[in-house]
């Protein structure tokens, strides 16, 4: 049982080295530098968008609204750059995304709705709404210059979408561990009323986590935007389930409370090594759809079966 | 478990819990009655084809492929399991299975085998959930994902077409006038409704929604009636899905899309709490009813998707912040 639970606490680095092994084995080349610099950047996307949620997991809450919101700031960012210019209208794009999460903020903690059917109810929203700008047909923006320069490597493995992510992750890192308003997100989402007795507001907390997480998802959809020069309603559909999933992985607890930034880099690798490694294989879509699901199953399963550390009589209650 | 239906429906008649909220109650008991009655006079006014026979009929029988989704959603919201995420994939399973199945097994046996493997499907959700704890929106996503991922690499892909003419001609015929396919919808209900309201499983749900701990105190299998609740929403999913499939004689693996929203839509307009412990099937049709009317007077009046979808988002937000406000109002 003690081994058992000390894979449960490294899982995350286990799972990971596994899938780079399995990946190295099927794939030939797979360590060369291209290929690692190109899993990265595909793994930015559903990373910068994974760390807002892990943020707004660890308070407790939900948003299922990611991938509608990268699709909507991404249409933004392309359909105002003809009158705005190429940096006005990315800012644009991601002030949608904040609009966005306070839309969902409003909904959840101010009218008190379930998190995940506000968010739910928000992404059918949004995703309407890409719809209806775009008249459902992807839109070009004006300079393609502007996305080669965005989508350039620098050092052989960096692009400036990777290098953002990563720069993110060591921040929310930073900000989880070593400050006061990080450690209250945990209490926040381990009990509300408990950190609302000890003095912590948790409805602005909760607020601000659907703002930053609408943010992020609203950054991630710009610089995908800006990077293919394109902007298409359908963007994103496929992430949700990507995105929790590699939170999960990263071992953040549905439930709140419980989460961490190195756990989230670590599932984002892994999720990106997957799809690189079956995207070089030429796996069908939605083979790679099963895959992605039945990691997350498994991984959620594993989560409420395996309990980490050593089990307290209060721990078995609250089991029980 | 009569106790606990019993002492909750005194909660609701008691007057301490009511006391100052006539207008709320009213609004919240028959404000969906004056809404539908709303939609039919502005529909009636708004546009000359609205309440023609064969309007009505387009209605009813667009209504009737949601509506049975809508009877299986009802007990999934009633059982407090939020919401069942995987009906795009089960249906997608029902369509493309009962369509795929026909040269091999025929038609009955391809009918029988699609709705039993979306059943499967539910199963799987039911464990999940009920026998495991995991959240429902995060499992059914997962599983939706993963069967809707193996039902397409089973047909490669692609289309499926029907091989059967003459099953289809049998669900798009008419008794009466009445779509057939309607009246295999009034059977769903009315069986849903029985089991829901009046048998010991319908108050057994009930009583898990309503109060997990104290079901499971006084001898409610609640991890089976959750569960249970999962597999009848994947039944009747799949059963709608495989009359789709009759219907178009054409199935795709994205056919399912939507259904899930506009399912949670109508149970949740119809007054329905997402916390579970209350709800009938009548209620969630009433919503489905209203939420049909709309869209259907939406496309006589010309608006176009994207809007109609964005309408419903805001009537699911809108239902359920009011559902909340009301909620807080009665228990002050």
């Amino acid at each position: 049982m003690a081994m058992l639970s000390g894979v449960a606490r490294y899982r995350v680095g286990l799972i990971l080295g596994l899938t780079l092994l399995v990946a190295s084995i099927l794939v030939p080349g797979f360590f060369g530098m291209t290929t690692l610099g190109l899993g990265l950047d595909r793994g930015a996307s559903i990373g910068i968008i994974a760390i807002g949620l892990t943020a707004l997991l660890i308070a407790g809450q939900i948003d299922l609204s990611g991938g509608a919101v990268f699709a909507l700031s991404g249409i933004v960012s392309i359909v105002l750059q003809p009158s705005l210019g190429i940096w006005p209208a990315a800012c644009v794009g991601v002030a949608a995304g904040a609009a966005a999460g306070v839309l969902n903020g409003i909904l959840s903690v101010v009218f008190r709705v379930n998190s995940l059917v506000a968010t739910l109810a928000t992404m059918l929203i949004f995703r309407s709404v890409a719809h209806w700008v775009t008249a459902s047909q992807p839109v070009a923006g004006i300079d393609i210059m502007f996305s080669l320069a965005l989508a350039k490597v620098y050092f052989d493995i960096f692009t400036v979408r990777s290098a953002l992510f990563l720069a993110a992750i060591l921040l929310l890192h930073f900000w989880l561990t070593r400050t006061v308003p990080g450690r209250n997100l945990f209490a926040v989402g381990s009990n509300a009323s408990a950190a609302e007795a000890s003095g912590i507001s948790t409805d602005r907390m909760m607020f601000l986590g659907f703002v930053f997480a609408s943010t992020l998802a609203g950054v991630a959809g710009v610089l995908q935007s800006l990077a293919t020069n394109t902007g298409s309603p359908v963007f994103g559909s496929e992430l949700t389930v990507a995105v929790i999933a590699a939170v999960v992985v990263g071992g953040t607890r549905l439930e709140g409370g419980r989460g961490s930034a190195l756990g989230t880099l670590g599932g984002v690798l892994t999720i990106a090594a997957l799809t690189t490694a079956m995207e070089f294989q030429s796996v069908p879509a939605y083979v790679q759809q099963v895959v992605a699901g039945f990691i997350l199953i498994l991984l959620v399963v594993l989560d409420r079966t395996v309990r980490t550390g050593t089990p307290t009589h209060a721990a078995a209650v609250a089991s029980a | 478990m009569t106790d606990i239906a019993l002492t909750m429906q005194d909660d609701l008649g008691n007057p301490r819990f009511n006391r100052g909220n006539r207008l709320a109650e009213l609004l919240s008991r028959n404000g969906l009655i004056i809404a539908i009655l709303a939609i039919v006079i502005y529909g009636s006014l708004a546009s000359p084809v609205f309440f023609t026979a064969g309007n009505m009929v387009n209605v009813l029988t667009s209504m009737a492929i949601v509506g049975i989704v809508v009877v299986g959603m009802t007990f999934v919201l009633v059982v407090g399991g939020l919401a069942d995420l995987s009906v795009p994939a089960t249906i997608a399973c029902g369509a493309i299975l009962s369509l795929a199945l026909q040269p091999m097994i025929g038609p009955i046996p391809a009918f029988v085998l699609a709705i039993a493997l979306a059943g499967a499907c539910g199963l799987v959700n039911g464990l999940l959930v009920g026998y495991i704890g995991i959240n429902p929106i995060i499992a059914t996503l997962g599983v939706g994902t993963i069967v809707l991922g193996i039902v397409q690499a089973a047909v490669g892909g692609v289309i499926v077409y029907g091989a059967d003419p003459a099953s289809a001609a049998l669900v798009k015929s008419r008794v009466l006038g009445i779509p057939t396919i309607a009246l295999i919808f009034l059977v769903i209900a009315i069986v849903g409704n029985f089991v829901l309201s009046r048998s010991f499983w319908g108050r057994w749900t009930i009583a898990t929604g309503g109060n997990y701990n104290a079901a499971q105190a006084s001898a409610v299998p609640v991890r089976a009636v959750k569960a249970g609740a999962f597999v009848i929403t994947a039944l009747c999913s799949g059963l709608s899905g495989a009359l789709l499939g009759l219907t178009l004689q054409s199935a795709r693996p994205l056919v399912g899309t939507g259904y899930e929203f506009s399912a949670i839509t109508a149970v949740v307009v119809g007054g329905i709490s997402i916390m579970g412990g209350f709800g009938s099937v009548p209620r969630a049709i009433a919503g489905l009813v209203f939420v049909q009317l709309l869209t259907n007077i939406m496309v006589l009046q010309g608006v176009r998707t994207p809007v109609q979808g964005f309408v419903l988002g805001l009537l699911i937000a809108g239902a359920v912040a009011l559902d909340v406000a009301l909620r807080k109002r009665g228990a002050a």
